[in-house]
């Protein structure tokens, strides 16, 4: 974990609203200043759904921010998150990306302790410093909340309560990603590493959809009616229909297609999750994408996919086909996106500043109301961005 | 070893489907590469990081030869990528078969990319287990699976392995 005094980089934020310095994507400088105030600060990250570690003993790795940190399933039935740390000499603990376990060993000098993360052995611990008291060597806890099933952590205790920072806009058609009631089932992981910098994954718009994703034009789908909704504090989410034509031509096999939809919703919905965690529901595709920074270059992202415990056989079989074809880094409809993240990150090698177009009305004034296609619903995000780092406005 | 019934005929006739497969794609003749496979058909890419903890996600996963059209469909017409080439190594096939008809072969592979900057990367690496059957003659693959262990898919996979 890299610790930085609160002077830290700065970098002139440029007066219009819309235009965002190209230089944010680029100043390595940045990453110690974002871990303290954004990885480490008054932000919630999700690390894990109960779907899973859906058993005791259940673990999954993950990070947060370049702190390695696991969650475990209890014997107690609850899910804890911990620092990935001995609290002896600080050996990592776990080191596959998921597993079981009954307990959990440092090899080291055979500390063990148990799913709750209390110490319960640490061999001759008769001849330890006086001071030494078993209670005070549990495993390090995150502070942790959950919604329908999904853990988030956050390293401050200033944050506020999880609802109240998602907000409703937020919380309500998540709720609907995560089957309603939170009731799913891990059908697998995609994993993919960007070679951008973290910030340029998650400014992907309501704009580029139709445009940069040919398959949608060859498919002949024209987007049904949606809106975005934008919170102050950089949460995005789209809704829309999904009007698939019925008589697909570009396809040989347009039964991937299908939407045999189960859940409240009849559409898709994409939501970014301030600072880099985007969720979705396509279709019949139930998607968390965990995502953890490099560093200031390079991102790495879990697509997890889920079913619905109540699908039967044929719905099952489904999701698995759509999930294993549609989305994520071979994803027949949306890898494009990938090869953006590419080209931004050699394009704003430049200088000057990106300009957003789409949907600004006024340059001088954030704007919360956002249509479908805009691109202007980032530009709270970059709002929040820039006053959690304590970049000034310039004048002029 | 080879089990009794496979003759050094029918070996040599499968590692030449298994090379064809492998030089159609990195010749860039993917229009023919649906022909490797027997109408009815499962190909999947799948991460060894799922497969061997029985979740089912795939990357692709093309189960009829339209499909398997589709996927070249995109790649030629929609989606947006660097230009690539791979060149796929291929190693160790162990052929087993039960009955004679139908032939379950697992061989080893590696895939090197090389981007239009010139530098060729390690992109991906695992085993093919594939279910092969005679079709009108013709070795062909009813079902072939590329299990990868290189779980960490360096920015996206359009080009089948």
């Amino acid at each position: 974990m890299t610790k930085q005094s609160t002077e830290g980089p700065t970098l002139v934020w440029p007066k219009k609203y819309n235009e965002i310095p190209k230089a944010v994507f680029e100043m390595e400088e940045l990453w110690p200043k974002e871990l303290e105030t954004i990885f480490y600060g008054e932000e919630w990250h999700p690390i894990v759904h109960r779907a899973e570690i859906p058993n005791p003993g259940d673990y999954k790795a993950a990070e947060l921010g370049e702190m390695p940190i696991f969650a475990v399933h209890g014997e107690d039935g609850e899910i804890r998150v911990f620092q990935n740390t001995c609290t002896h000499r600080g050996t990592s603990l776990i080191t596959e990306s998921s597993g079981n376990k009954k307990e959990l060993e440092c090899p080291y000098h055979r500390w063990l302790f148990n799913l709750q993360g209390d110490l319960v052995g640490c061999p001759n611990s008769r001849d330890y410093a006086p001071g030494f008291d078993r209670k005070n060597f549990g495993l390090a806890k995150l502070r942790l909340e959950e919604f329908c099933g999904l853990f988030f952590v956050t390293m401050s205790d200033k944050t506020p309560p999880l609802k109240e920072y998602l907000g409703e806009s937020f919380y309500e058609p998540l709720s609907r990603i995560l089957g309603g009631d939170g009731r799913l089932k891990l059908i697998g992981y995609q994993k993919v590493m960007y070679d951008c910098n973290w910030k340029a994954y998650c400014d992907n718009d309501g704009y580029h959809a139709p445009l940069l994703h040919k398959a949608f034009a060859l498919l002949n789908w024209q987007g049904g009616k949606g809106f975005q909704k934008v919170t102050e504090n950089g949460h995005l989410s789209f809704e829309s229909e999904l009007k698939i034509p019925d008589d697909i031509t570009a396809l040989e096999d347009g039964s991937i297609l299908d939407f045999k939809g189960t859940e409240t919703s009849t559409g898709s919905i994409v939501q970014m999750q301030f600072p880099v965690t985007v969720y979705s529901k396509h279709m019949d595709m139930l998607n968390i994408r965990y995502a953890f920074p490099k560093g200031p270059k390079g991102l790495e992202v879990h697509y997890a996919y889920f079913s619905h415990e109540d699908d039967d056989e044929e719905m099952l079989a489904h999701r698995i086909r759509q999930s294993s074809n549609l989305l994520g880094p071979c994803g027949l409809i949306s890898m494009e996106d990938a090869s953006v993240f590419s080209r931004i990150d050699i394009g704003n090698k430049t200088p000057g500043n990106a300009i957003f177009q789409k949907g600004v009305e006024d340059e001088h004034k954030l704007s919360f109301t956002v249509k479908q296609n805009d691109e202007s619903g980032n530009l709270p995000r970059w709002e929040h961005y820039r006053k959690r780092m304590g970049f000034e406005r310039s004048e002029s | 070893m080879a089990a009794s019934n496979i003759t050094l005929e029918l070996k040599s006739e499968v590692e030449d489907l298994l090379n064809a497969y492998a030089q159609c794609i990195d010749d860039d003749k993917l229009e023919n590469w649906p022909d490797f496979f027997t109408d009815s058909c499962l190909y999947r890419i799948i991460p060894r990081e799922n497969h061997e903890v029985g979740l089912p996600t795939a990357v692709m996963w093309c189960d009829s030869r339209g499909m398997l059209e589709d996927r070249v469909t995109a790649l030629r017409h929609a989606n947006v990528y660097q230009v690539q080439w791979y060149r796929h190594l291929l190693s160790n096939p162990v052929i087993t078969s039960e009955d004679g008809n139908t032939f379950n072969v697992q061989s080893n592979y590696a895939v090197f990319k090389t981007c239009n900057d010139g530098e060729s990367t390690v992109y991906n690496v695992g085993r093919y287990v594939d279910v092969i059957v005679r079709d009108n003659g013709v070795l062909k693959f009813k079902e072939r699976s590329a299990i990868f262990d290189t779980h960490k898919i360096t920015t996206l996979m359009v080009i089948p392995i």
